[in-house]
């Protein structure tokens, strides 16, 4: 019984992980139906980039969230502004938007590289350590925070999304882009901001990450691919069925060491994905719009 | 991606054509005394020229983009491999015949993957392949684990793998372009253009799929099986490994998807690079593909392929030939 | 279809490519030319770097001294390194192009067992000597190649030899009889070499040892919270772990922030790493034991070694050296005894000088063989360090190098 109370304890954790890696993916693909590769490169890049405050600022990385939620927006609605704009729209855009935003993250890797060599660099603080009793079995005060700002950043969004004009203008883009031209609304400036705000959650997630993990140039593949299988259970554009799958996708990947060897345990997202999109490709949730 | 289709050519000049380029190449190292290095590089480039063209058949033919290959890939490695180490050891060519053909039975399971379209096909390849690489690593009596499998060194295959890559590039080179040139051809790219269209007037979108798919992973898995015949040493973290899949879809794309010189050009470029660049600059070849695929995407869908066409009508306008007309 | 234009081009790219000029070849006896790949990119590039350091050391130390003794004469040495990034076709290729374009006269290998396994398939093809300190599984030398020597010692005695000092503990009573042990490995051929050795142990202690969790674990893994907690549950004495720095510092972090307490723990060839004790601060790394093939504290005992520690600190500020530096820098050196014990660079009489020399080394044990039986792979014991409160690591076993008494059972941990 204790043992299955720590399990479900590491798998909220680890749904808090995942959640707030999905959220960008998720948010950009319900808006511009791009499926975003360049995710995983922009997640390293949130990573290293509280790393290097943290290293020569001596910046706390909670404390340095903003800043890289600023630096990584301005990258992504640059990344929209000088490339992504000239990709067809629709079905026929599929292959091209993969191929060029995996270009970006094989870029983004390089520049990583050169930068800070393929040494793997962690934020270690003083309570890096820390963990607090918790349900009988202990947790990791870093892990702690990361699933509390998995619980706000969908709240935050949802508000942006109900209560906003520009909220509401996304919204709109993401149903019917043509008659929001019609209305008034520049669609290229909603499609570059939503690209930058998708960014932005994916460089808080490499942020967050930096304080538990270790990283290198090479960090995000993994992260990225379980993105997806969030997002694709979660329906992909709707925010409450991302926290949903995410969940999910943790408990089956943290119970079923019950039943696999360990090893094997990192399958289960895979294949969890692949079922996902072959029985239901509208995900768990059915939803295709913003919700 | 959608440029205009390249000048057509009369079948029996190409037929001259491709019969005189495969002879020269065939009687190459007896002709020019190559260096064991060089003789064992254009061996490497004949099985990457082939899994990209492979890959295209996929990829450019039918226009969904796979990033699992690599499954294929292995399978077909490790087939073989297994194969060659029994006592006594079948006969090599049989070994890597039987890999091909279990990769390609084992592409058949992707079948359910088949009826999605573009990103979501895509996105479920890279399930597909990962999931792959992590059952089979785990699967010791079949690829050895981590530590791979060791096949006996025998010297003279290595040398004559020239010969056997040459006949599987001329094959799948003959192929790909009787494909494209056929009935069958045509009705792939109806599929790649609009999958209900096609439906519409009666291409059975999901059995063509399926044989594609399934040659395709015939003949990946014999790159994979003469792979591991060159190497004599194979471990399913190289052979399942992301980094196999994905410069299948490189090597493609970069020298142009959906083309035939495309792979070719792909293929080869990424091998000389590899070689050449790769080890005075090693920090630079990652950002390099990503440049190029950027560049290519946003510029020439067509690649490299697509430029050298391009200069090539510019040479030929210039030296005043009529604009327009078949080559 | 496409113009058969485009396709000549390519063909042409080719053929000019190939029609390079290789770089000069090193055929003339005036320096001796000594080819080798090492991980400079890519996943292994940290300790790549390192070797190269041995490398770059052992070279320099024969340069300095007006070049390598060979049959009278003194010839300078030349290394020319090449980066395989990691990768085993780039490693093959590499190999093939300094045997066959570059010319060279001898080769040093790389690091990583499954990159040393592919290259050294080249070396035996083409008849040349290969001489690598970065290869340690056993599979690599069961095919038993004449031209393949390895001077690092398989894993799975670094395996065996943490059970024998866990046995002495045992005997001593310090540990309990029968003992539960959680066994978690990287599944990488380093890993399942270890886990052969212990598992090997275990069972052939008639139950003194039982292995009741072996479980693998994907390299740079991120959450291990399943993992441990099934450790946990099992109760055992002793945690057992191979693995790569990162995963060391990740896993070691979960274990720490969950509670978690096991009388031994070790994590391989990882533990005294200065990276790991900032990253997980020194109380949390107390106790950890490691097996390395080499430490500098073998200095007071070898002689070879204290030459070498010597050397490298006035060669680099300073810094005292880890095991891969060692390794880097015997590999080369063995290889030039040999080259002085042949007299010549002649193929195969460096071959058979390896293959028949007994050569002091900085090895623990002080001797390196290559004996044909195990595949002309060094068998030298490993030391086994702990990690200290006062954040020095030192050797305690086995015992005629050790500087202090081993921690058998963790203080800390509730009985």
């Amino acid at each position: 019984m204790d043992r299955l109370v720590d399990l479900a304890v590491s798998a909220v954790l680890l749904a808090g992980l995942y959640a707030t890696m999905a959220y960008g993916l998720g948010l950009i693909y319900g808006v511009l139906r791009v499926v975003n590769l360049a995710h995983g490169g922009i997640i390293m890049a949130g990573a290293y980039l509280g790393w290097q405050m943290h290293e020569r600022l001596g910046l706390d990385p909670y404390l340095s969230i903003p800043v890289v939620l600023l630096v990584t927006y301005g990258f992504g609605v640059l990344l929209y502004r000088v490339l992504v704009r000239h990709l067809p729209r629709g079905a026929a855009g599929g292959p091209a938007s993969l191929l060029l935003l995996f270009g970006v993250w094989l870029l983004l890797r390089n520049v990583a590289y050169l930068l800070f060599t393929g040494n793997d660099q962690a934020i270690t603080t003083s309570y890096s350590t820390r963990a607090v009793p918790l349900l009988g079995s202990f947790v990791s005060l870093n892990r702690l925070a990361v699933l509390g700002i998995a619980v706000v950043t969908p709240v935050a969004l949802h508000l942006l999304l109900r209560r906003t004009y520009l909220g509401r203008a996304i919204r709109a883009v993401a149903q019917n882009a043509d008659s929001c031209t019609v209305v008034g609304v520049d669609v290229e400036r909603i499609y570059a901001i939503t690209f930058g705000i998708g960014s932005a959650l994916a460089g808080l997630a490499g942020v967050l990450s930096a304080t538990i993990f270790s990283f290198n140039p090479a960090f995000g593949s993994g992260e990225l691919l379980k993105s997806f299988v969030v997002v694709v259970l979660g329906g992909l554009g709707s925010v409450l069925g991302t926290g949903l799958a995410a969940l999910i996708l943790a408990v089956a990947e943290v119970f079923a060491i019950l039943v696999l060897p360990s090893y094997l345990t990192a399958a289960v997202g895979f294949v969890m994905l692949v079922l996902v999109l072959v029985l239901r490709p509208g995900g768990l949730f059915g939803q295709r719009v913003l919700g | 991606m959608n440029a205009p289709p390249p000048p057509s050519l009369a079948p029996a000049r190409v037929a001259v054509l491709f019969a005189a380029g495969v002879a020269a190449l065939a009687a190459l190292p007896m002709v020019a005394g190559l260096s064991p290095y060089t003789h064992n590089l254009v061996t490497l480039t004949f099985l990457m020229v082939s899994g990209a063209l492979a890959w295209n058949w996929m990829g450019g033919y039918v226009g969904q983009v796979s990033f699992g290959h690599a499954a294929m890939f292995g399978v077909g490695g490790f087939v073989a491999a297994r194969l060659l180490l029994l006592e006594p050891p079948a006969p090599a060519p049989l070994a890597w015949l039987a890999g091909g053909l279990a990769a390609g039975v084992f592409a058949l399971g992707a079948h359910p993957t088949l009826r999605l379209r573009g990103p979501y096909f895509s996105i479920a390849t890279i399930g597909l392949g990962e999931a792959s690489r992590l059952v089979f690593t785990y699967w010791e009596g079949f690829t050895g684990g981590s530590s791979g499998l060791s096949l006996p060194l025998d010297p003279g295959t290595k040398y004559r793998l020239y010969w056997w890559g040459l006949a599987l590039v001329a094959l799948v080179l003959a192929a790909s372009w009787l494909i494209r040139r056929s009935t069958f051809g045509l009705q792939l790219l109806a599929i790649k253009a609009d999958v209900e269209a096609a439906a519409d007037v009666g291409v059975n979108a999901t059995l063509y799929q399926d044989v594609v798919f399934a040659l395709s992973g015939v003949v990946v898995g014999l790159t994979g099986a003469l792979y591991a015949s060159y190497f004599s040493f194979i471990e399913p973290n190289d052979m399942f490994g992301f980094d196999r899949s994905i410069s299948l879809v490189l090597m493609a794309v970069i020298g142009g998807v959906g083309t035939i010189a495309g792979p070719v050009l792909g293929a080869v470029v990424f091998v000389l690079l590899r070689q050449y660049l790769l080890a005075s600059y090693p920090q630079l070849y990652l950002g390099l593909y990503g440049v190029l695929l950027v560049l290519i995407i946003l510029f020439e869908p067509l690649g490299l392929s697509g430029l050298a066409l391009r200069l090539a009508r510019r040479v030929r306008r210039r030296r005043g030939s009529p604009a327009g007309a078949a080559a | 279809m496409t113009s058969p234009r485009t396709l000549s081009l390519a063909l042409a790219l080719a053929a000019f490519a190939l029609g390079l000029p290789a770089p000069a070849a090193a055929a003339d006896r005036a320096k001796i030319v000594v080819g080798a790949t090492l991980p400079l990119t890519g996943a292994e590039a940290r300790v790549g770097g390192f070797y190269k350091e041995g490398y770059d050391l052992a070279f320099a130390e024969v340069n300095e001294a007006g070049g390598l003794e060979v049959g009278g004469k003194k010839l300078p040495v030349e290394l020319v390194l090449q980066d395989d990034t990691s990768t085993q076709a780039t490693a093959v290729s590499l190999a093939d192009r300094l045997v066959n374009s570059d010319k060279v006269d001898l080769l040093l290998g790389t690091y990583a067992s499954h990159l040393v396994e592919a290259q050294s398939t080249v070396a035996e093809q083409n008849q040349i000597p290969y001489v690598n300190g970065g290869g340690g599984a056993t599979k690599i030398y069961k095919r038993k190649f004449r031209w393949l020597f390895g001077l690092l010692s398989p894993v799975e005695l670094l395996g065996t030899t943490l059970m024998q000092w866990a046995d002495e503990q045992q005997k001593a009573g310090k540990l309990p009889k029968p003992a539960k042990i959680a066994l978690v490995w990287e599944n990488t051929a380093h890993g399942k070499d270890f886990r052969t050795g212990i598992s090997e142990f275990a069972g052939k202690s008639g139950g003194a040892w039982q292995v009741v969790v072996d479980e693998s674990f994907e390299l740079n893994g991120k959450d291990f919270a399943a993992l441990l907690g099934k450790v946990k549950a099992a109760g055992v004495d002793l945690f057992l772990v191979d693995a790569h720095l990162p995963d060391y510092v990740t896993m070691h972090r979960q274990y720490v922030s969950s509670g978690m307490c096991n009388k031994v723990v070790s994590y391989g060839a990882r533990g005294s790493e200065k990276d790991a004790v900032q990253a997980l601060g020194q109380e949390n790394v107390n106790g950890i034991l490691s097996g390395v093939w080499w430490s500098a504290q073998l200095a007071s005992s070898n002689p070879q070694a204290k030459r070498f520690v010597d050397l490298f600190k006035a060669r680099y500020g300073g810094r005292t050296p880890e095991w891969y530096q060692a390794l880097g820098y015997e590999t080369a050196r063995i290889l030039f005894a040999a080259v002085r014990k042949a007299g010549s660079t002649d193929r195969e009489a460096v071959r058979k000088a390896l293959a028949e020399t007994r050569f002091e080394s900085l090895l623990p044990g002080g001797w390196a063989e290559f004996k044909a039986d195990v595949g002309q792979q060094v068998q030298n014991g490993f030391v086994i360090q702990q990690n200290m409160p006062d954040g020095s690591s030192p050797i305690v076993y086995p015992k005629e190098v050790a500087a202090a008494a081993g921690i058998a059972a963790n203080p800390r941990c509730p009985k």
